[in-house]
């Protein structure tokens, strides 16, 4: 998609020929409209992201192709090609793998340590864990980005990409990796220490 | 029409509602969702503008944020964001924009996402919104100091 300059050109273009518009969506399906408060001549285009069943009027320029989101990623913090240093079927092997693994431990460590409010839940392909008062941990698969975002209550947001040389899910920019990051935190958080990799 | 089924959504019409939802924005999302700051677009091309784009559409999250320099002083004159996204990343993006007039543009490079995210009681799966609103802020610095250092490059290169 011509996301970065045509794209938002001929958004801005038609938004500067609406009067009152507006950007925004819905709290968990990332539903963008573009609401007008008049008939406008060009037509209310509404883009929708992930499967719903009232999904309709995609417009076509809305599907990714890599050397736009080159450009785009280039005029961020960081220009990483995401998608040709991991293949998609490789990645969900790896990250499902290292999820599901921290799954497992986690609940077990929440089952050996006494921490009050402990919850783990796996829905959706997220994990979400709560350490009662102490915080909550919510991981999940960033696929297009091939990575794994972490919140975390100690550290807050961060996203590990997979290094090959390393074998490990690494944060680029502190080059921290994603299990000790966590058996660190959570020793930290709740006492205990914790066997993660 | 929109502003009822979000009011539905968001549960703001009826108190049953409310009860029923576990979670719910906090108040300063809604009002920056309801009263949207400094939505807009400067001319890119402009010597005084730097631009930051940030976030990649098949995540969900594209954030736009522009701010227009003094060149004398070095100080954020005015700013301005067009995002898309959740209510959340629509909020950061706002408060960002709001945070950064009047500042000088080294001083905005310390404006951490923890500060956004607190200001906005954002939940933790939330907290990736506010790291993009500080990443857009710190992009669209470095897109002026680039720019600023090309033009002033071609001058001393015509001299």
């Amino acid at each position: 998609m011509a996301f970065s300059p045509k794209f938002l050109q001929r958004v801005s273009r038609s938004l500067n020929s609406i009067n009152n518009c507006r950007l925004l969506s819905s709290s968990t399906d990332s539903r963008v409209l573009l609401q007008h408060s008049e008939a406008a001549s060009r037509p209310c285009s509404s883009f929708v992201h992930n499967n719903n069943n009232h999904c309709h009027v995609f417009s076509r320029d809305f599907c990714s192709r890599t050397s736009s989101f080159d450009q785009l990623n280039s005029q961020g913090p960081a220009a990483i090609d995401y998608s040709a240093s991991l293949q998609e079927d490789e990645f969900h092997k790896l990250a499902d793998a290292t999820i599901q693994d921290l799954l497992e431990k986690i609940e077990e460590y929440g089952d050996s340590v006494d921490i009050d409010g402990f919850d783990i839940d796996y829905g959706n392909q997220v994990l979400t864990v709560k350490f009662g008062s102490l915080g909550t941990y919510v991981l999940n698969k960033q696929t297009p980005n091939r990575q794994i975002w972490m919140s975390s209550p100690v550290s807050g947001p961060s996203r590990f990409d997979w290094d090959r040389t390393a074998e490990a899910w690494i944060y680029r920019r502190t080059k921290a990796k994603l299990l000790e990051t966590l058996e660190n935190e959570i020793e930290q958080l709740c006492g205990e220490p914790i066997k993660l990799s | 029409m929109l502003r009822h089924a979000t009011k539905r959504i968001l549960g703001l019409e009826s108190p049953v509602a409310t009860r029923i939802l576990p979670r719910f924005y906090h108040e300063r999302v809604v009002d920056h969702y309801n009263n949207p700051r400094n939505v807009g677009a400067f001319d890119k091309n402009d010597s005084t503008v730097g631009t930051g784009l940030v976030g990649a559409p098949a995540c969900g999250d594209v954030m736009k944020l522009q701010i227009k320099v003094d060149e004398e002083t070095g100080k954020i004159t005015d700013a301005c964001f067009k995002t898309f996204g959740c209510g959340s990343a629509i909020a950061s993006s706002s408060v960002a924009t709001e945070w950064v007039k009047g500042k000088h543009t080294e001083e905005v490079l310390t404006i951490k996402n923890t500060e956004i995210a607190k200001h906005l009681s954002l939940p933790p799966v939330k907290l990736h919104c506010s790291m993009l609103a500080e990443d857009a802020i710190k992009a669209a610095v470095k897109d002026y100091e680039a720019k600023r250092g090309k033009s002033v490059a071609s001058t001393t290169a015509k001299s």
